[in-house]
This record gives structure tokens, sequence and C-alpha cells, in this order.
């Protein structure tokens, strides 16, 4: 812990640029007319959450724009610490509450680096048949909290009609809706249930029927969709390496870089799929990966779901879990980029520290770097190109 | 303009990268385990160790600072990935109850909100960081640091000032 | 009888009378509105809509109202009390006015003014007071920005809004609503909405941005500003907001209707109900309510540059454009 004097040194320091303000807060420019602060949020309709946006307005163009988070802040990683190694398991469902089962795969993947425990091929199916139908429950409503934010109300209830849908697929397979505890240290928690190959099949032809209907013909050539978000947020290759994007927001500006390809866990390298990358760099580039992504999904889940090899779904762990002391690491490509999971062990069986990535809070930096120059307005379509979730940036 | 991605055998890179640390610093320890490059270096090399990775080296991408509380020393780790497949986990330990140590926000932008939050859980100071506030907690009459081990959360004496 | 209705004719009682039946068509009209604005949504959205009050949910505007007067008024702790206050009856009260100039019906019509047409652009522009007053009484930064871009709004599509009204003046050599109407005919290929088909269209949009309707919807703008000048409004006062913006944009169908869809006239000939046309004018309005509602549900909203880009760089020049060719067409083809 710092001691007193260091730490109000060190405060000093740090808020030089707010005390400066605070001394001068009548900073007028050549009309005479000043900046407003605006607080927005955290209990906003567009924040994805509890974010607090600290904006400088020069009439609707922001000059400043300051994200204060830690409304949802639990404290998981230390939470974690207290627990053993299968108990942390559901608190990852509660990081990012929209890809849930990544948490769930990245967490085990990084405990498994620790074990060496051989997942069985069936259990891995599996889990890469959920990651693929999460990733579809968390795209497709993406994409209607876009047009949502734009003032379109419409789309988002048949994205959620949809989400409902898959919801029901989970329901049947983990017994929850949401938090499903589902994959476990060495495998996952049951085989899938008889009759769901089939119905998942069937939702899936139909989903790749309704698809182009509700979410492409409604909204992508929308002249008012196209003057909001076209240019909207546009951000270069090496701005978006440098802010640390994945996922879609660093796939929008071109750069070709997908976990499941390039850092290759579970099954994905027997899978066929493509990495969609777009050279706009804007919101609507952003939408159109998430669209295109969302029909890659359909075609790994049909590859899962012919592939799916018959056996045991849970691998022999032993009795106590005691991983060896050193460093584990799991990353997955959840649904807003890399998630990763750095798990130190003692040798003890609780983790000695567990440090989560979230693609949320990383990506969510962009804001303080695109936002100012754009219009009051364009911040919501931009909230709508990372789609952040306040579970995942909070911890 | 675009970034260029590494290409070619992943062995080979890796080897590449462990010869370039090796070549151009001092480091303490340096090995590849499963796929990825780790190397352990003094504190005050871990500067001069990123900017090396990221300019000579073309590891472009910073995943994630994780600081573990050694009780009594801290173990800051650096996990640097070249977007094909490269991983290199840079390690340092820092002595004393505190700790400072060199910002990498000047190599990789992307470590502003990790320092932040490290300086947050663990009160380890960035030397140089433009904004180091803290992140999650909050910014008044919370002297605490949470994730340290000496931390215990039933303590009445965390919420003080506060209520 | 004869003697009640002949009580009734007389001047003053009249206008009093009717203006207080068109006041309670214009209060109904805000609750019937919002059914009907919850169920065509429900119908968009493929959900069912209101449908636990009364039969089908029908009753559910009375509950709502129940609801709304029972309701607390909370004001932010330092507004502007007595503009705050107002705000909500300065937005209501040129909404109702100018329902008091529509033509119903050939005598059903509250004050046939011989300015009629001027009357509602004069009464609809202070609608706009309504908006910054509310907005300055809040003291938020969020109903500031509400008002700020209400204004502008308002104001500025006001230019093609009146430029567009301009061709059927010319056509109709009267500023009377009712002389509007009567020179359209009883056939709809003689309605001015063929002839003025630019007009039409410019009138409708800026109608739109008018009453503040999606895409149009800047002051509002739920998910940015969250609710604008009406962000600090609850109960009742939110409930006259609310009213005022339904009365407005029936109005705006209303207008619409007797400017450019010949009103109470029939569309064909044969189908003249006599002094039941009324029907017609009441079938027309809701037509263009509805479609109101429909691009309510279908579009998302636009910013304020490209708002402004649209009324100055696209409406106003076509309105010009389109007068000039009325009235070329005027001294070309003789007896128009």
């Amino acid at each position: 812990m710092l001691s007193e004097e260091r730490r109000v040194e060190q405060q000093s320091a740090l808020t030089e640029p707010a005390a400066a303000r605070l001394a001068a807060p009548d900073v007028r420019d050549e009309f005479g007319l000043e900046t407003i602060d605006m607080s927005m949020g955290p209990q906003h309709p567009a924040m994805h959450g509890l974010l607090r946006l600290i904006l400088e307005l020069d009439g609707e163009t922001v000059v400043r724009c300051d994200p204060v988070m830690g409304y949802l802040h639990r404290c998981q990683e230390k939470i974690a610490e207290n627990r053993m190694y299968p108990a942390v398991i559901p608190l990852t469902d509660r990081l990012d509450y929209f890809a849930n089962m990544h948490n769930e795969h990245g967490y085990v993947l990084a405990v498994e680096d620790l074990l060496d425990v051989e997942v069985p091929p069936r259990a891995e199916y599996i889990r890469v048949l959920m990651s693929e139908l999460m990733r579809l429950a968390s795209h497709i409503p993406s994409i209607g909290f876009l047009m949502l934010e734009l003032g379109a109300f419409t789309p988002i209830l048949y994205a959620f009609r949809e989400r409902e849908r898959i919801q029901t697929i989970f329901e049947a397979v983990t017994g929850a809706r949401m938090m499903f505890h589902y994959i476990r240290i060495g495998g996952v928690k049951a085989d899938l249930p008889p009759d769901i190959p089939q119905k998942i099949w069937d939702y899936i032809e139909g989903l790749e029927s309704r698809f182009q209907n509700d979410f492409v013909d409604l909204i992508q050539g929308n002249e008012i969709f196209i003057s909001r978000t076209r240019g909207v947020g546009k951000m270069t290759q090496e701005k978006a390496v440098e802010m640390g994007l994945t996922g879609p927001p660093l796939r929008c500006t071109g750069v070709d870089f997908d976990l499941r390809r390039d850092y290759p866990y579970s099954i994905y390298p027997e899978l066929e799929f493509d990495v969609i990358t777009d050279t706009a760099g804007d919101v609507e580039a952003s939408y159109r990966i998430r669209i295109a992504e969302c029909l890659q999904s359909i075609r790994l889940i049909k590859q899962c779901l012919e592939k799916m090899p018959e056996g045991a779904v849970m691998g022999d762990l032993g009795r106590r879990l005691r991983p060896k002391e050193g460093d584990g690491f799991g990353r997955v490509e959840s649904p807003r980029g890399e998630f990763a999971v750095h798990i130190v062990s003692d040798g003890s069986d609780t983790p000695y520290r567990v440090h989560y990535r979230d693609p949320s809070f990383c990506n969510m930096q962009l804001l303080q770097e695109v936002v100012p120059g754009h219009y009051l307005p364009d911040i919501m379509p931009i909230m709508g190109l990372i789609d952040p979730v306040s579970g995942g940036w909070d911890k | 303009m675009a970034v260029t991605l590494p290409e070619g055998n992943l062995e080979d890179r890796l080897k590449g990268y462990l010869d370039g640390f090796g070549n151009r610093h001092g480091l303490l320890e340096s090995e590849i385990v499963r796929g990825s490059v780790r190397i352990v270096v003094a504190p005050g090399d871990v500067q001069a160790v990123l900017a090396t990775a990221k300019e000579a080296l073309g590891i472009v991408h910073l995943s994630f600072i994780t600081v573990v509380d050694r009780v009594g020393s801290f173990e800051i780790t650096y996990e640097l990935m070249d977007l094909r497949g490269g991983r290199v986990t840079l390690k340092t330990t820092i002595e004393g109850e505190e700790p400072v140590i060199g910002t990498a926000t000047g190599i990789y932008p992307t470590a502003n909100w990790h320092e932040r939050e490290a300086y947050d859980m663990f009160g380890v100071a960035f030397a140089g960081h433009p904004d180091l506030r803290r992140l999650y907690m909050w910014q008044d009459h919370f002297d605490h640091h949470p994730l340290l081990k000496s931390f215990e959360i039933t303590t009445r004496r965390t919420f003080e000032g506060l209520r | 009888m004869q003697t009640v209705l002949n009580l009734l004719e007389a001047e003053p009682i009249r206008l009093f009378v009717s203006f207080g039946a068109v006041l309670f068509l214009v209060l109904n009209l805000a609750a019937i509105l919002t059914m009907a604005e919850r169920k065509a949504s429900a119908y968009i959205h493929l959900r069912y809509g209101p449908n636990r009050v009364g039969p089908r949910g029908l009753l559910q505007p009375a509950a709502d109202v129940v609801k709304l007067f029972t309701k607390e008024n909370v004001m932010p702790g330092r507004s502007d009390m007595w503009v705050f206050l107002g705000a909500p009856i300065a937005m209501f009260i040129p909404a109702a006015l100018v329902w008091m100039v529509i033509p119903f019906s050939p005598d059903a019509v509250v004050a046939n003014l011989n300015v009629g047409i001027l009357f509602f652009v004069a009464i609809t522009s202070i609608g706009a007071l309504g908006v910054v007053m509310a907005g300055y009484g809040s003291r938020s930064t969020f109903s500031l920005l509400g008002a700020l871009r209400g204004a502008a709004q308002i104001i500025s599509y006001e230019v093609p809004l009146i430029l567009s009204l301009l061709g059927v003046i010319m056509l109709t050599g009267s500023l009377s609503l009712v002389e509007v109407v009567n020179a359209q005919g009883s056939t709809f290929w003689t309605w001015y909405f063929l002839p003025q088909l630019p007009m039409f269209l410019t009138f409708y949009i800026a109608g739109l941005a008018e009453v503040k309707r999606v895409p149009f919807d800047l002051p509002e703008g739920e998910s940015e500003i969250v609710g604008g000048f009406m962000v600090e409004y609850s109960g009742m006062t939110w409930a006259l907001i609310q009213a005022a913006e339904f009365a407005s944009m029936g109005l705006m169908s209303a207008i619409n209707v007797t400017l450019f869809l010949g009103g109470w006239q029939p569309p064909l000939p044969f189908l003249d109900f006599g002094p039941f046309n009324w029907v017609w004018f009441g079938l027309k309005t809701a037509l263009i309510m509805f479609t109101f509602q429909w691009i309510r549900w279908s579009l998302p909203r636009l910013r304020m540059d490209q708002l402004m880009d649209l009324g100055w760089k696209v409406l106003v020049p076509m309105t010009l454009v389109w007068l000039f060719v009325t009235a070329g067409a005027m001294l070309v083809i003789p007896g128009n």
C-alpha cells in the first residue's frame, strides 16, 4: 500500500489537467462562447449497462470524452482467488453476460493449460457448438442495439426473438438460460439431449432463411442508416492496433486477425470458416462484419453437428484439482474480441491470481481517442461499433 | 497505411524473437515454453525490451498486463502477441512496498487502461503514465488497493469515509 | 327543440360549444392515438401490444390517464417553476387551437376564417416556444440540448412548410381552408396531391419534422438525450406534453388531408354521403396518421447536420422550383 504522502503527491501530479481546468473555468473561444460539461450515464439507455461518460461539448460537437467505469465492479479477480478452481467457472459467466460460453471456455482453457488433462473430442465439439451459438446470440442483438441507438426500435425486437430461441436451446442443453456453468474443466457438464442436434439444425436452417429478410434487407440499404454510420468512428489500422482492439472493431479496419485461426484452440483447426475483414473501419463496416460473422457461425455450427463424434464428454481429472505451479493462459475469440485469462497457480487448490483480459474493456479505450470531434449523437453508433458489455469492462 | 503482420514458420519466428531479445538486452531468464517465448528481465529494462519488441521485432499487440502480489514483491507480466500465433511473455519482479515501474504507454498506447487498473488494484505506480487515476474504485476517500493479499474483504474499515 | 338549436346557432354560443366539442375531440384523439401507436408498433414488432385492460386492451388509454393523474408531479430542484409548468400549456394550446379552422365537412368548421392557412402557419410556430420553455425551465443539459435542437428544427422546417403551401394558395386563389377543399372537386385525380406532388411530399416531410416524429425526433432523441426537452417532466405535465405531441400529429395529418387530399371530398362522385362526408375526412386523416406511425417504427433517426441539409438543400430548392413550374403552368394553361 502506498504511504500517505506518496499518494497525495501522486494524485496532485495526476489531476494537474483537471486542476488547470478548475482554476480557469471560464474558457471561452473567440466568439465568447463556453463549452458545456455533460455527464452522460451511468443511468442512460444507450450506455450498454453502467458507463458514465464525462463529455465536454462545444455546441453538439464533443471536445473531450472521459469514460468513468466501476459502477458494476464486483472484483471478480479477488473473489476467484478465494475459491477452488471449479468454483470459479460460474463466476466467469457473470463477466461478459452476452458471451458466457466464451468466458467459461477461456477460463477452462487456462486451467487445462496448467493441468495436462485430455479433453474428449466430443466435448470439444460441444464446446465449439455452444460457443458459436453464443456468438449468434451476441452478434444478432448487437446489430439490434446499434439500430436502437440510431433510433429504430424494431430491429432490436427481431434480434431478441432470435436470441430467445437460442436461449431456449441453451436451456434444453445446460439447464440455464444465461448463467450456464456448462463448460467444465476437462469437458462439459452433460452430453447433448438426444433430440437437440436435430432441433439446433432446424433452428439454424430457419435462421438462415429469415436472416436476409430481418437483418439485412431491413437495415443495409437504408439511406438514413448509411448517412448515420458511414465514416463515423473511422480509424486507421495503426490506430486500431495501437489501441489494442480485437474482434470486429479491429477487423473492420482490415487487420486480418481472428484468434480462432491465428491462435487455434479447441477443434477450430479442423473446421472450415473464413475470417471476415472490411476496409472501411467505420460503424457501417462493423455492422457488415457482424452480419457476415453470423453467417460464418451458422456454417461452423452445421459442420460441428455433421462431424460430431460419439464418446464421453468428460475427461479424467482425478479426485482433487491441484494444478502445478506456474502460469496458465487461455484465450478465446469472444464475440467482442480477444478474451484471455491468465491464471497464476501456487500448487494449491485455489488460484493464486486470476486475471481476465476482457475485450469490452480494451476496446472501450477507443472512446477517448475516436469520439472527440464527432457530434454528440455519433457517440451511440460508436458504442454500437465497440458493443461493450458492462459486466465485461467492470469485471 | 497498413499494418504488416509477420509471416513464416511459427517456430522460426519464436526463435527469432528469443534471439532478438537476447542479443539486445541482458535477460535474467529466457526459454520457449508451449509455443510462447518467456523472458524475465530486470524492472529497469522493461521499457527498453518492450520498445525492442514493438519496433525491432514487430510484435504489435499488447494483450494484457498482469500484476501478481507476491507479498513483499510484485511480479508483472506483459503478454505480447504478434497476431499470427507468436506469443511473448515478459516478466519482471519489483521489490518493495511502494513499487514504481516505467510505463509502457509510450510504446503500446493500449497499456493506458491496463496500467490504470493495475494502479487501482495494487498501487503499482507507473512512472510517466499520462493519466494515472483510479479506474474502478472511488477517486477519493478510498486508500486501499483491493487485490493486494493484505486486503481483507470483511473489514469494516474498508468503507470508512465512503458512507 | 328548435329553440335550443337556434340558441346554439347564435354566434358566441356556437363558437364556445363547437370549440368545446373540438377540444374534447383533440383530447380524445391524443388518447386514441397513443393506443393506436402502441397497437400499430406491436403489429410491426410481431408483438401483442396492450391487451389486458378492457376488451382487447381498448381501455388502456383510460387506465393510463388515471395513472398519470394520480402521479406526483416531480420538479427539478433549481428549475424555473413558472416556465417549467407553463411549457406544457404553451405546447398544448397551439395544437388545440388550430383545430378550430379545420373543416370537418362543408358546414362543420368552428371558425371559417378567410385566412385559415395563415392562421395555421402562425399558430403552429408558437409550438416552438413551448419546447424552448420546457428545455430552459428544466435546468438540465439534456433538456437544454433538446430544446435548442427543437427550436432550430422547427424554425428551419417552417420555411419549406410555408413554401409548399404557396402552390395550393396559387391554385385556389384563397387562404380559406374551406375554399381550398371546395376547389379540389369530388374526384381523387383532381385533388392537389397530383399536380402538386413535390409540394405534397415536402409538406409531408416538413410536417413530420414540425411535429417531431421519427426520423426527425431529434429534440427527443431518446437514445442520446433521453427525451430531450421533456426529460424532467412527470405525471400530468408529461401527459400534457404527450397530448400536445399527438394532437399536433393529428393536426398535421388533418392539414395534409385538407390541402392535398381533398378534405371531406369523396374520392369518386358516387361515394358522396352528403352530410356524412366527414367520414371521408376521418378516413383520410387516419390513413396519414398511420403512415406517420409506420415511418416512426421503421426508420432510424437523422443527425442534426443531416436534418439541416435535408431541409435547406433539398426541400427548399424543390419547393421553389415547383413554385415556378406551377406559376408557369397557370400562365400557359388557361382556365386553371
